[in-house]
């Protein structure tokens, strides 16, 4: 008897309920006043007044027209329930509509002249003067709205509380004729029950929204319901596709990313825009939206399709250096110390020493405020791509920094479950040596250590270091494929398959930073500062280069005390390291920007040294 | 199986404590209606513990690990929105059945039908009150409502009319004595997806023994021609038989088997525990003869489903469904909570059996009084009932229903637990052979 038993029948649920959750009522509802979600509140408002039916007209973009402000539409007591009620200032009010002043408000153009309650009246107008003469400025149509609002709805049924005018106004706008004044009560917009009385018809209340599932869905930004999609995404296979689900005809299929909100068509699909505002052309805009939103392809796993999907996990996709599993295995490394002292020596310094080139590039950028008015006059987007742009090399700078940490966790991970001891496990925080004199030009060292602004060239060479299957990425291949096969330590080979796959993204950034920045290629001074690598004797690099001594300094201490499994000491490690790294991007953009300075910044460590 | 099974049953549902119930392997603990299957040791454990009353009782169920509940607040107003209405559109009959509620149909008073005007503001109070993408239900009764075809026929009409302007939607129900049934009647009721239930108290000997027509002729035979006429529409119209169990018609498994040839699809048993007239009622030795005419018959229900067909005994399948839904009763039905009558006069009463009666008045045509079927609910309520205090079968039974308890007091309690008691065992066998009949109707 150790577990009590469970209910045979259903005892344990409660009785269901019939009928709509509380949440669907009216009141519970969000009733936002703009592209909303239930209906528009502003639409009661424009039948505020029993049997006349208003519509709030807005300043057109041409400017007052004199027909802003809240114009009658109709003034009709017989198409009001209201009027079914039997009440004096009722019958008063259908005598009136029925009467003279029902007749007048038949033809012409009327407009809301004044409200008054409680013996407040306001005009809906405003007052100018203008050479010596006073003119009435009408209100518009949103600012009629908020004074219609105001107006109290009094619970006694059997009292007139509310005085309108109506008036007719001339060519310029002002009131002209004889105003008509009615008397009745501000309309009641929900009965006892929660009901919108019957007055309003259908669809009345919901006229003035737009349609969330297409209008909102295209134009508004990500925290808004409606416009939870995908932006870009990997194209559909057409034609032949390979065991691992890419394109045999298309190569780039697998690495090329689309706006998913691309115009469909005869065109092929060309890769997406960095950029909102150049993106537009091409996607559907507001009217086609609404004619085409089902042909928006549904996205599995971060690619288009139109089929089934295959319930079958997709294989990553096969890069070159990735042994075939069909080969015989054979290690790639001939011991664990091997993997380690790679890891060490290798793989370490090289994400420290991409991180800092990465950065160095990031700063020979100008930042978008830097455009002036006259450059953005004939260069609308440069501003947005220089912000794209800078935003992407962070990125992967960013990214390749948490590589080090990553690499730096293998080992203190390998080390504290007992293997080399021979190297206990020591905070790798440093670069690449720099190469041996004579070494050659496309040794993967000399190319990756080189600290440059981002040319055009710069930037074709991060995309052939990043590239799949090249350089950096065939660094990785070796460690995953060791890593699988042997027993290690839980998520060490997760790491490095996720070092390894975020290469595919650095190198698409880069792509598209490299495909950007290519329409300014003839004018490099448009996007790039006129940085210079400063020489590290130069005394005023002292500040930057002694914050980025305190940033590796708190790193190796952070990660030294993660080792010893001392997280608040990590942790304070951290932040330090984050302060400096935050005064130390100040300094490094203001050398960049007012002196031209580049930072040297491996200038502190030797050629021979293994750490600072 | 042996005619003396009711006594032991009935003294194996003798109340032995307030806390619960065992009956076979299933134990129940009564004040959350919930149920348990039981290892033998359990079994012996919770025995003991029943033996020695509430305290004992409470001691087992803890051991074990069903710590009683805290008992359920009293809902400060048990009314909910009034959803079903009956008409009783004609309070005369042409059948003079000799223990009618109805008094043949008049209540007690002179004969009556119920006026147009009457049977619209109760219809339209009806609608009114329930909101769009609600239902209600409208229900036709007597006396024999037949006998007032064209108000029948006019009030669907003006309530289906009703009921689309303001998108509710509404079903039909009527109980008649099918005597006065054309083919014209019946495709009507088909039309409208009418639930009919025929009263007929068995075959052609005891119903017309107990279902005389006012001239002392038998009935059965032109029942018997409504009947064929309602089952011929079996696809549209929900069919079945009433059987008023009276010490002059206690063989069920004869009326069964006459019911189900006539073409009753489901065959209700109710007995007859209270007369206007005192005639008809069952009293002492009869409970117990009836218990073991229902459990036969809930045997061969029970066989039946389990060998995959179907019987018509239609208690055993609705005692089942009701233990398995598991919600604790503070009331036997929805009288005056959610259900009221309205009679010819335009007064509204709980139910159909209070028409004419001060005990049960609600109020008339305008004026439904809310106060009264609250004050009415909250007296009737089981928790308020002296001798349902110590029954475990009380969130079961409700207290039983309140025009009988009324005027005839709680003659048949021994009756009504032996009946669930069984349930209980026939559940426990049924939802370990074929727990699917549980998830729709059987």
């Amino acid at each position: 008897m150790s577990e009590p038993p469970r209910p045979l029948n259903r005892a344990a649920y409660p009785e269901p309920v019939l009928g709509n959750p509380v949440s669907t009522l009216m009141e519970s509802g969000v009733g936002n006043c703009y592209p909303g979600l239930e209906f528009d509140l502003r639409q009661l408002d424009t039948r505020f007044f029993p049997g006349l039916t208003f519509d709030f007209l807005g300043i057109e973009p041409s400017g007052p027209d004199g027909t802003q402000g809240a114009h009658l539409i109709n003034a009709d007591a017989s198409s009001d329930p209201t009027f079914q009620q039997d009440c004096p200032w009722i019958a008063a009010l259908r005598r009136q509509l029925n009467g003279p002043e029902g007749a007048a408000l038949g033809s012409g153009n009327w407009y809301l002249h004044w409200v008054e309650q409680q013996g407040k009246r306001i005009e809906l107008y405003d007052f100018d003067v203008f050479q010596n003469a006073t003119y009435l400025v009408p209100y518009e149509g949103e600012t009629c709205w908020w004074i219609i609002r105001s107006i109290e709805a009094d619970p006694d049924e059997s009292t007139a509380d509310l005085t309108i005018a109506l008036s007719q106004r001339d060519a310029n706008g002002q009131p002209t004729g004889t105003p008509v004044v009615l008397h009745g009560k501000r309309r009641r917009y929900l009965d006892e029950a929660g009901m919108i009385p019957e007055v309003y018809r259908p669809g009345e209340l919901t006229a003035s929204m737009c349609s969330p599932w297409t209008h909102d869905f295209r134009d508004c930004a990500c925290q808004y319901w409606a416009a939870n999609h995908p932006d870009i995404v990997l194209g559909p296979v057409h034609g032949y596709a390979l065991e691992d689900g890419t394109s045999r005809d298309d190569a780039t299929q697998a690495v090329t990313f689309l706006d998913w909100m691309r115009r469909r068509g005869t065109a092929p699909a060309v890769m997406a825009e960095a950029t909102l505002e150049r993106s537009r052309p091409d996607a559907y805009d507001p009217y086609e939206i609404n004619l085409r939103w089902q042909e928006l392809d549904f996205v599995l796993q971060g690619e288009e399709t139109d089929g089934t999907p295959d319930p079958k996990p997709k294989p990553k996709p096969k890069l070159k250096s990735e042994p075939d599993p069909n080969e015989q295995h054979r290690p790639t490394y001939p011991s664990v110390e091997a993997a380690m002292a790679d890891l060490r020596e290798e793989l370490a310094p090289l994400e420290f020493t991409l991180s800092m080139v990465y950065l160095y590039a990031l700063l020979s950028l100008r930042a978008p405020e830097e455009v002036t008015a006259e450059e953005h006059q004939t260069w609308h987007s440069l501003a947005e791509d220089l912000a794209a742009a800078r935003q992407s090399l962070l990125a992967v700078a960013v990214s390749e920094m948490t590589h080090l940490r990553w690499v730096n966790q293998m080992l203190w991970t390998l080390g504290r479950a007992g293997f080399d001891t021979k190297h206990p496990y020591k905070p790798v925080v440093r670069p690449l040596p720099q190469p041996a004199a004579g070494a050659l030009p496309d040794d993967l060292h000399a190319r990756v250590r080189m600290l440059r602004p981002a040319s055009p060239t710069t930037l074709e060479d991060f995309v052939d270091i990043e590239r799949p299957a090249e350089a950096v990425d065939t660094e990785y291949a070796g460690l995953v494929e060791y890593l699988r096969h042997k027993e290690f330590p839980a998520g060490l080979h997760e790491l490095a398959v996720r070092i390894d796959s975020d290469g595919l993204q650095h190198y698409q950034r880069f792509r598209s930073v490299a495909t950007s920045l290519s329409r300014y290629a003839r004018e490099p001074r448009l996007y790039l500062r006129p940085i210079v690598l400063a020489d590290a004797s130069d005394a005023s690099l002292m500040p930057a280069l002694d914050l980025l001594d305190r940033i590796v300094k708190a790193t190796e201490n952070g990660y030294e005390a993660e080792f010893r499994d001392d997280m608040p000491a990590a942790e304070a490690a951290i932040l330090e390291a984050r302060e400096a790294m935050r005064a130390f991007q100040i300094e490094a953009e203001r050398l960049a920007r007012d002196e031209g300075k580049g930072i040297p910044f491996f200038a502190r460590w030797k050629a021979s040294d293994r750490a600072p | 199986m042996p005619r003396d099974l009711s006594p032991s049953v009935i003294d194996a549902a003798r109340p032995r404590s307030a806390h619960g119930h065992l009956a076979g392997d299933l134990a129940l603990v009564a004040e959350t209606m919930a149920l348990y299957r039981l290892d033998q040791a359990q079994i012996d454990t919770l025995a003991r513990g029943l033996e020695a009353g509430d305290a004992g009782t409470a001691q087992a169920l803890e051991r074990l690990g069903l710590a009683l509940p805290a008992p359920r607040p009293a809902l400060p107003d048990p009314t909910r929105p009034i959803r079903a209405l009956t008409l009783t559109v004609s309070q005369t009959c042409n059948l003079a059945c000799v223990y009618c509620y109805a008094g043949g149909g008049s209540f007690g008073g002179p004969d009556k039908r119920m006026g147009w005007d009457v049977a619209r503001q109760a219809i339209d109070a009806l609608i009114a009150e329930t909101p769009p993408g609600g239902s209600v239900r409208i229900a036709f009764m007597g006396g024999e409502p037949m006998a007032s075809r064209a108000l029948i026929r006019r009030a669907v009409q003006h309530a289906l009319h009703r009921a689309a302007t303001r998108a509710v939607s509404v079903g039909f129900s009527m109980t008649t004595n099918g005597t006065l049934v054309t083919e014209a009647d019946a495709e009507f009721l088909a039309q409208h997806r009418f639930a009919v239930t025929v009263s007929l108290d068995g075959d052609r000997a005891a119903n017309d023994r107990l279902r005389p027509t006012k001239t002392k002729a038998g009935s059965f035979d032109r029942v018997g021609e409504g009947v064929t006429r309602l089952a011929a529409r079996s696809d549209r119209i929900a069919l079945s038989a009433r059987v008023t169990a009276t010490p002059d018609n206690l063989d069920l498994e004869a009326t069964m088997a006459a019911l189900g040839a006539l073409g009753f699809a489901s065959v209700g048993v109710s007995p007859m525990l209270t007369s206007p007239t005192g005639q008809g009622a069952l009293r002492g030795d009869d409970f117990t003869t009836l218990l073991d005419a229902m459990i036969r018959c809930g045997e061969a229900w029970l066989a039946a489903v389990l060998s995959g067909g179907s019987h018509p005994f239609a208690n055993l399948a609705t005692a089942l469904s009701e233990l398995h839904r598991g919600q604790p009763r503070s009331h036997a039905c929805g009288a005056a909570r959610d259900y009221l009558a309205v009679d010819a006069e335009g007064s509204y009463s709980a139910c159909h059996r209070f028409v004419n009666d001060p005990l049960g008045r609600m109020g008339t045509l305008g004026a439904i009084d809310h106060d009264a079927r609250r004050a009415f609910l909250i007296e009737r309520a089981v928790e308020r009932q002296g001798p349902c205090a110590s029954c475990w079968a009380r969130r079961l039974c409700g207290g039983g229903c309140h025009h009988e308890v009324l005027h005839a007091g709680r003659p048949a309690c021994d009756y009504v637990r032996g009946w669930l008691h069984f349930a209980m065992t026939a559940y426990s066998r049924l939802i370990a052979a074929h727990p699917a009949w549980f998830d729709g109707p059987g």
